[in-house]
C-alpha cells in the first residue's frame, strides 16, 4: 500500500498532464506560424497641405513609384495624398511633380492612382483604412483589403513631432492612436507582418508604443529630419533626406535582387542624414540580414508547385503539370529566392521536374496512369463511339 | 394501269424527298439559320444547339460539361457533334456542319419511317386477308401509308423548323424511330439500340418500352385478336395457319438482354468521359435529374414553366410529381386497350409525352405528327381533322407574335403566350382522343363486317 503512492511515482504521474498541457499549448500557437505571404499591400500616406509642403508630396509619390516599379499593383496600394501639387496654381510645371533638381523624373506620370486626396486625408480615415471599418458606401478601391498573409507598407510623412505626426494642418495623429489601430490589425489578422516607415521630425518617437512591427523612422527623439535640396527652378525642396537615401537605395534595385533589409538600414549614414534613422525590430522574429527588401516594397512571391495538376489550362499544357515536385514548405530562404528568380515571366512549363516518379513496378497502375491522361481517355470515347456502328450492324445481320 | 398509278406514285414521291432536301439547304444557307435557334419554340434547355457548343467548350477546358447549368444532354452526344461546333469552313454559314447532320438524320428517319409504314401496311392487308374481308374493304383505295408517313415527316414545316433551328431533335427522334423500326421488322438489336439511346438522349421514349413489347410479342398493327377467333368460329373452321400468333415472350428475353447489354456499353462509354467529373451520378442529376426537376423555367411551347414559376416552394415537390404521374397513369389503360395495335400506341405515348413533357419543342410535334402518317387509312375517319389543321397552323403562326409582343416590345405580357402554349396543348390533346377514339371506331367498323352485330 504505502509503495503505491511514492513521490516518485507521483512526479511521473504529474509529468504526463503537464506533456499534454505543453503540446496542446504548442499545438494550438502553431495556427498562427501557418499563414503565408500571400500578397503585399501599401499604404502611402502624405499628411501635409500647402505648396511649400511639396517635399513631402514628393516623398509620397516617389515611394509609391518605387512600390509600383518593384511589383505592387495599384489596386494593392492605398494612397493618400492631402493636397496636389501637381496641379497647384504655384507649379510652375503643371502635372508633373520631380522629386530631384535634376528633374530627370516626372513622379506624377500617366498611370498615378490616389485613393484619398485632398480633405479626405483625416486622421479618421486613415485610422479606418488601417482598422477596415469603413462605412458600407465606401468603394472597395478606398479599403485596405489585406488578410493573414499579406505583408504592408506603411509610409508616413508630413510634419511630425514627439508622439504625433499632424495631419492637414489641424489636427494629429498621436502614437498611441496609432498603436491602437496597429494592434487592432494584429487582432484581426490584417497582416502577416508590418513595416512603418516614417519620415518626419522626431519620428522614431511615432511609432514607440506599437507593438510587434518593423519600424522605421528617419530621425530620433529631440532630432529633425531635414529636405535635401532646393529646387530652385520650381522653388521649393523637392525631398527629405530620408527618402531621398531610401530611394537612392532603390533606385539601384530591381524585381530581381535579393538586397536584404538590414542592407537597406544599414544604408542610412547619419552624417549624410543629418539624423539617426532609428528602427525597431526587438519584437520582430526575423533577422534582417534574410528579408529581401521586396517582401515590403515589392510583390515578389514565392510559388510553392503540388502535386496536382493544374487543370484550368488548355489540354495542351496539362501533359506536363503532371510533371511532380515534392510539396517542400520548409524551403530554405535563399533556395526560395532561387525559385523566385526562375519563376519570371510566368513560364511554368520550364520548371524541372524534380524527383519524377520512376515507373511503378505494377503494369495496371501504369496502365491506370496512362488511362488517366486526357488525351487518351477521348480517344477511347471515340473509339467505342465509333465501335457502336459496326456492332449493331454486325449483331442485326447476324440475328437475322 | 395499278403500275402505272404506283409508278407515278413512287416517283413523286422521291421528288418530294428531293425538295424537302432542297428547301433544308437553302434554308440553311440563310444568314444565321433565319434566327430559328433562338426560338423557343424550337430550342429548349435540352435540345440547344448553342448550349452543346457551350458543354464542348467547357469540356475543352477541362472543366464538368455540366458546369453552369448550360449543356443536360449526353456526353456522348458532346464527342459526337462537339467538333462540329467549332470546324469552320471559309465562306460557309457558321453550322454548316451540323445543319448538315440533321438533314441526313431527318432523311435517313423518314427512310425508316417509309420502311416501317409498308411493313405496317403489309401486315395490314395479310390480316384482312385472313379476316376474309378482302371483298368488302377496296383495299386498292389503300393509300401508301409510308410513302405518305415519310413525306408528311420531311415536308412538315414543324421538322424543317426543327432542321434548320440547330436543335437535337432530329436525333433524337431518329433514335425513337430507329427503335420502332427495328421492333416492327424484328431486329432486335436494332430496337433493343435504338430504345437505349432514345432514352439516354431524352428519358421519355423509355416507356415505349411497352409498345416495343407488344410489337415484339404479338406483331404488327392487327384488328383484335377476337374478331379473328370469331371470324373462324363463324367458318366452323380452325385454320391455324391464318391466325396471327399467340404472345411469345422468346423475342421480349432477347430484347431484354440486346437492351442490358447497350445500355452496359452507353453508360460504361459515359463512365469513362464523365471519370473527373463526378461520373455517372453527375451525368444523372444532371440529365435526368434537371429533366425530372424541371429546373430551368424558360417559356416554351409547353405548359410546365408558367406553372412552375408561381407555385410555392411548398409544393413544387408534390406538383412535379402530380405533372410526371399524369403521364405514365395514361400507360397502364391505353396499353390495355391498345394492345392489338402496337405502333398506334407508341404513337399515341408519343404524342403525350410530347405535350406533357418538361421542355417540348416542335421538334417532338415533328415526330409525332409524322407517325400519323401510319395510320392514314384506319384514322381517315377522324373527326375535327380540319379543326386540328387550322389550329397548328394557327398557333404556330401566333405563338412567335405573342412572343414578340411579350418580350421584344413589352405591349404584352406572359399570358398572351402562354394562351399559345395552352391552345396548342388542347389541340394536341384533341388530335389524341379523336384519333383512339377513330382507332377504335375503325375496329368496331370491323367487328360490325364480320359479325354482322353493331
Amino acid at each position: 500500500m504505502e509503495t503505491f503512492i511514492n513521490p516518485k511515482s507521483l512526479f511521473h504521474l504529474l509529468l504526463l498532464p503537464c506533456l499534454l498541457l505543453y503540446s496542446s499549448i504548442a499545438y494550438n500557437s502553431s495556427p498562427v506560424e501557418a499563414a503565408m505571404h500571400t500578397n503585399n499591400w501599401a499604404v502611402l500616406v502624405c499628411t501635409s497641405r500647402f505648396w511649400f509642403n511639396y517635399r513631402h508630396m514628393a516623398n509620397t509619390l516617389s515611394l509609391y513609384r518605387t512600390v509600383k516599379r518593384l511589383g505592387i499593383p495599384d489596386e494593392r496600394i492605398i494612397l493618400m495624398l492631402a493636397d496636389d501639387m501637381a496641379c497647384n496654381t504655384r507649379n510652375k510645371y503643371p502635372a508633373q511633380v520631380f522629386n530631384n533638381e535634376n528633374h530627370r523624373l516626372n513622379l506624377y506620370g500617366d498611370n498615378v492612382e490616389v485613393d484619398y486626396r485632398g480633405y479626405e486625408v483625416t486622421v479618421e480615415n486613415f485610422l479606418r483604412v488601417l482598422t477596415g471599418r469603413h462605412e458600407t458606401a465606401v468603394p472597395r478601391s478606398k479599403r485596405l483589403l489585406s488578410d493573414e498573409g499579406s505583408h504592408i507598407l506603411l509610409y508616413m510623412t508630413g510634419h511630425g513631432g514627439d508622439e504625433f505626426l499632424k495631419f492637414q494642418d489641424s489636427e494629429e495623429l498621436q502614437s498611441h492612436d496609432l498603436a491602437d489601430a496597429v494592434k487592432q490589425m494584429k487582432e484581426k489578422h490584417r497582416f502577416k507582418e508590418l513595416l512603418i516607415m516614417v519620415d518626419t521630425c522626431q519620428a522614431a518617437t511615432l511609432f514607440n508604443q506599437s507593438p510587434g512591427v518593423l519600424a522605421i523612422g528617419s530621425s530620433m527623439k529631440g532630432e529633425n529630419s531635414y529636405s535635401h535640396h532646393l529646387d530652385s527652378d520650381v522653388g521649393v525642396s523637392v525631398v527629405d533626406r530620408f527618402t531621398y537615401y531610401t530611394l537612392a537605395f532603390f533606385e539601384r534595385l530591381n524585381i530581381y535582387d535579393n538586397a536584404s533589409l538590414s542592407s537597406l538600414f544599414s544604408s542610412y549614414n547619419p552624417s549624410l542624414l543629418m539624423s539617426t534613422a532609428y528602427y525597431r525590430k526587438d519584437l520582430y522574429k526575423r533577422r534582417l540580414e534574410e528579408v529581401p527588401v521586396t517582401n515590403f516594397f515589392g510583390s515578389v512571391m514565392e510559388t510553392i508547385h503540388t502535386d496536382a495538376a493544374y487543370k484550368a489550362l488548355s489540354r495542351r499544357n496539362s501533359g506536363r503539370f503532371e510533371d511532380e515536385m515534392s510539396l517542400d514548405q520548409s524551403v530554405h530562404h535563399i533556395k526560395r529566392r532561387m525559385l523566385i528568380k526562375v519563376n519570371d515571366g510566368d513560364e511554368i512549363h520550364d520548371i524541372n521536374p524534380e524527383g519524377e516518379e520512376g515507373a511503378s513496378k505494377c503494369p495496371w497502375s501504369t496502365f491506370r496512369k496512362k488511362f488517366q491522361k486526357a488525351e487518351n481517355v477521348d480517344s477511347l470515347l471515340n473509339y467505342g463511339l465509333v465501335a457502336m456502328i459496326p456492332l449493331l450492324v454486325i449483331s442485326t445481320w447476324l440475328v437475322q | 394501269m395499278e403500275k402505272l398509278k404506283k409508278k407515278i406514285g413512287s416517283f413523286s414521291f422521291w421528288n418530294w424527298v428531293i425538295a424537302s432536301i432542297i428547301f433544308r439547304l437553302i434554308l440553311i444557307y440563310f444568314p444565321k439559320n433565319l434566327n430559328l435557334s433562338s426560338r423557343p419554340e424550337v430550342s429548349t434547355p435540352l435540345t440547344s444547339f448553342r448550349r452543346l457548343a457551350e458543354g464542348y467548350w467547357l469540356k475543352q477546358s477541362s472543366m464538368s460539361s455540366y458546369a453552369g447549368s448550360m449543356y443536360h444532354g449526353s456526353p456522348l452526344l458532346l464527342s459526337l457533334l462537339g467538333p462540329l461546333t467549332v470546324k469552320r469552313i471559309e465562306g460557309q454559314p457558321n453550322h454548316l456542319l451540323y445543319s448538315l447532320v440533321s438533314v441526313i438524320a431527318d432523311v435517313v428517319s423518314a427512310m425508316l419511317i417509309r420502311a416501317t409504314g409498308q411493313n405496317l401496311r403489309l401486315a395490314y392487308l395479310r390480316s384482312l386477308e385472313s379476316l376474309d374481308l378482302v371483298k368488302q374493304i377496296d383495299v386498292s383505295e389503300f393509300l401508301f401509308s409510308g410513302d405518305i408517313a415519310a413525306l408528311i415527316y420531311l415536308c412538315n414545316p414543324f421538322t424543317i423548323v426543327a432542321c434548320v433551328g440547330l436543335s437535337t431533335s432530329p436525333i433524337e427522334n431518329m433514335a425513337v424511330i430507329l427503335c420502332l423500326y427495328g421492333a416492327c421488322s424484328r431486329l432486335i438489336p436494332l430496337a433493343a439500340f435504338g430504345w437505349v439511346i432514345a432514352t439516354h438522349l431524352s428519358l421519355y421514349p423509355a416507356i415505349l418500352i411497352i409498345p416495343v413489347i407488344f410489337l415484339l410479342g404479338c406483331g404488327p398493327d392487327s384488328p383484335p385478336r377476337k374478331l379473328f377467333l370469331q371470324r373462324h368460329q363463324q367458318k366452323e373452321v380452325l385454320n391455324q395457319l391464318k391466325l396471327p400468333p399467340g404472345f411469345s415472350w422468346g423475342p421480349i428475353i432477347h430484347f431484354a438482354f440486346w437492351a442490358f447489354l447497350w445500355s452496359v456499353y452507353v453508360l460504361v462509354l459515359c463512365g469513362i468521359s464523365l471519370k473527373q467529373f463526378g461520373g455517372l451520378w453527375e451525368m444523372f442529376k444532371s440529365t435526368y435529374g434537371f429533366i425530372l426537376t424541371v429546373e430551368d423555367l424558360s417559356p416554351n411551347i409547353g405548359v410546365l414553366w408558367y406553372f412552375f414559376a408561381e407555385v410555392f416552394e411548398f409544393f413544387r415537390n408534390f406538383f412535379l410529381i402530380v405533372f410526371h404521374v399524369n403521364i405514365l397513369f395514361m400507360i397502364l389503360p391505353l396499353s390495355i386497350r391498345l394492345r392489338h395495335r402496337p405502333c398506334y400506341l407508341a404513337f399515341v405515348y408519343v404524342a403525350i409525352c410530347s405535350m406533357l413533357k418538361s421542355y417540348p419543342s416542335v421538334g417532338d410535334s415533328a415526330l409525332y405528327l409524322g407517325l400519323l402518317g401510319w395510320f392514314v387509312n384506319e384514322l381517315a375517319d377522324m373527326q375535327f381533322s380540319l379543326f386540328l389543321f387550322c389550329g397548328y397552323v394557327g398557333v404556330s403562326l401566333l405563338s412567335p407574335v405573342m412572343h414578340n409582343l411579350w418580350i421584344w416590345r413589352g405591349t404584352g405580357n406572359a399570358n398572351f403566350y402562354f394562351t399559345t402554349a395552352m391552345v396548342y396543348a388542347c389541340l394536341q390533346i384533341v388530335l389524341v382522343v379523336e384519333g383512339v377514339s377513330a382507332v377504335l371506331n375503325h375496329d368496331r367498323k370491323l367487328r360490325i363486317l364480320i359479325t354482322g352485330k353493331p
